[in-house]
């Protein structure tokens, strides 16, 4: 039996979500595996044009566009993630880790009674069987896990852990029409959305991340301007976020975010273990720290062992002309 | 009211681990604590009863024997009672066959209301709590930052996902996962550590709990330590323009970053 596969479609302000991207080519790569159809589902409201830009890299682009979805509750994707699996008679979901879909997956695994593997970071094909990886305790152990024969399954991808290819197929789009069950006993009274163009944290390719060291809020001003520049985001630490300098949704590491940003650079971090759990899948990590017992040093790639008020206006110039280079 | 918490105990960031010879096992440094983001659910339970007229919070944990030491933490902050699911003599960690387990006992128990933590520190599933609800066929809404209780039928709640809010209204019985940041867990009293240990914890075993047999949906096939990082680089330079310019070099020639 061919054994589809059905993404779910991450979005964020009406456009595509990296990570999704991402998710198609975990979805492209099991179709290859099955030699089956990649289905993915875009669900939302004034979403159907969202489909142009995802056709190219499925067989099926099912798009749910109604109004009542403004109103974002998890049962309202879920159930209509259902009923796709159903109609498409998928045996494999994926989704993203980061954003809703670490809410509405897990849901739908449930109602579907599959398994469920989270946050999973690649597959492995070997000899046939079908492995997916998983880091735990922190990334300081990597699980190899199978799922049983004769299981479907439900599985959320950690942002920045696929690369992605260029389209390769032209999906036929479907306008879906579902309607879901009205007695709800969740009733949606009011969202506070936060409208911003950048990219999220944990999608982020470039991440400045500030620490203690950075002495006083006012002073992460400088790594706004150098995370704009480089299309990037500001990270912090969890002592900084529990001083209130910081939003909690900037916290990384164990009881903040994991990220895996292309590079990472921590500034006036100590690195304490709970903050480079959450760094450690980092493809380039780099440590500005004027300690040079700092342990962040143990896990960076490059350090500089100086004060970071006198590096960071420097670097600030030298990466906006790198980038004016490109 | 009664008000279930569901808790961990996790191994500590800096326990020592080690992979056994057949790959499929680990041991560790004997180091546990009590899953950070369960602190909230237990302290946001505790908050409940302090306002509502007859209400029973109800500890319960799904591990080994050593997992006591959660619950006794539970009941120090506390919490009427605890229980542990006891898995001495198996091996669960599929989060299906776990929230199975879990939904089974608070079937069994009876509640008004589920808290959980938002997710374990070990696992970084994030799953269990939603599967529950999902089994026991009641509301949950996850990441929540804010809980009022109007009456025993009626909650409302808000939840953050990447800094947007939502708010609702939710039928009880409910299952709510909470995020850091809806309170501020105490610090057990002395009164509290002399009541948890004394108190007497009840031992369930956890297929008892199962109304079918069920087996777990997946299972490990090997673990490994991740490749190492080699050692870093440390720039030298006279000046802070020298060592900055030597770093963007050698980000865009070696590591080829930007």
């Amino acid at each position: 039996m061919a054994k589809d596969v059905l993404v779910y479609i991450e979005l964020k302000d009406r456009s595509v979500r990296k990570v999704s991207y991402e998710a198609i080519e975990a979805g492209k790569r099991l179709r290859k595996f099955f030699s089956s159809k990649l289905h993915v589902a875009i669900i939302g409201f004034q979403v159907e044009i969202l489909a142009e830009y995802v056709k190219g890299h499925a067989d099926y682009v099912h798009v749910v566009d109604e109004e009542y979805l403004t109103d974002f509750t998890i049962d309202n994707y879920a159930e209509i993630l259902h009923m796709l699996v159903e109609k498409t008679s998928s045996s494999f979901v994926i989704g993203s880790h980061a954003g809703y879909g670490r809410f509405i997956l897990p849901k739908l695994s449930g109602m579907l009674d599959w398994a469920i593997l989270a946050d999973v970071t690649g597959f492995e094909l070997e000899n046939g069987r079908l492995l997916f990886k998983k880091p735990l305790f922190g990334g300081r152990v990597l699980s190899y896990v199978e799922v049983k024969e004769g299981n479907k399954v439900v599985t959320t991808l950690r942002p920045n852990s696929f690369s992605v290819s260029e389209p390769s197929l032209s999906g036929e789009v479907i306008r879906e029409k579902i309607e879901t069950k009205k007695d709800k006993k969740i009733r949606f009274l009011r969202a506070e959305r936060k409208e911003e163009k950048k990219v999220d944290l944990q999608e982020a390719d470039f991440i400045i991340c500030g620490g203690r060291g950075m002495k006083a809020p006012e002073n992460f001003k400088i790594l706004e301007e150098i995370a704009d520049i480089m299309g990037g985001r500001v990270g912090a630490s969890r002592s900084v976020v529990d001083a209130n300098w910081r939003e909690y949704e900037e916290q990384i590491g164990k009881s903040g975010k994991t990220v895996s940003p292309v590079l990472y650079i921590g500034c006036g971090v100590s690195g304490a273990i709970h903050h480079t759990m959450g760094i450690d899948t980092s493809k380039t990590i780099v440590a500005i720290n004027s300690d040079p017992n700092a342990p962040i040093f143990n896990i960076a790639d490059y350090g500089i062992v100086d004060d970071i008020f006198a590096i960071l206006p420097v670097l600030k110039e030298e990466l906006k002309k790198a980038k004016e280079e490109v | 009211m009664k008000i279930l918490v569901f808790v961990k105990q996790v191994l500590d960031s800096e326990a020592k681990i080690n992979i056994q010879d057949d790959k499929k096992s680990l041991d560790f440094e004997e180091r546990f604590s009590l899953n950070f983001f369960d602190e909230f659910a237990i302290e946001e339970a505790i908050r409940v009863k302090e306002k509502v007229k007859n209400c029973e919070v109800v500890a319960v944990s799904l591990g080994s024997r050593k997992a006591q030491e959660v619950l006794r933490t539970s009941i120090a902050m506390g919490v009427d009672r605890a229980v542990l699911i006891e898995t001495e003599k198996y091996n669960i960690w599929d989060p299906y066959f776990t929230a199975k387990v879990l939904s089974g006992f608070a079937e069994k128990e009876g509640f008004n209301l589920i808290f959980c933590g938002e997710r374990a520190m070990d696992d970084e599933n994030g799953v269990v709590g939603v599967l529950i609800a999902e089994n026991l066929k009641i509301p949950y809404v996850g990441s929540v930052v804010k809980i009022e209780v109007m009456d025993t039928n009626k909650v409302v709640v808000d939840s953050e996902i990447d800094g947007s809010f939502f708010g609702y209204e939710v039928e009880l019985p409910a299952l709510f996962s909470l995020r850091k940041g809806i309170n501020e867990p105490r610090v057990p009293a002395i009164t509290g550590v002399m009541k948890a240990m004394r108190a007497q914890i009840a031992f369930v075993d956890p297929y008892s709990l199962l109304s079918i047999p069920l087996t777990q949906k997946t299972e490990i096939v090997r673990f490994e330590f991740p490749g190492k990082r080699p050692a870093v680089k440390i720039i030298e330079g006279q000046s802070p323009e020298e060592k900055v310019k030597k770093l963007i070099s050698l980000l865009k020639q070696e590591a080829k970053v930007i």
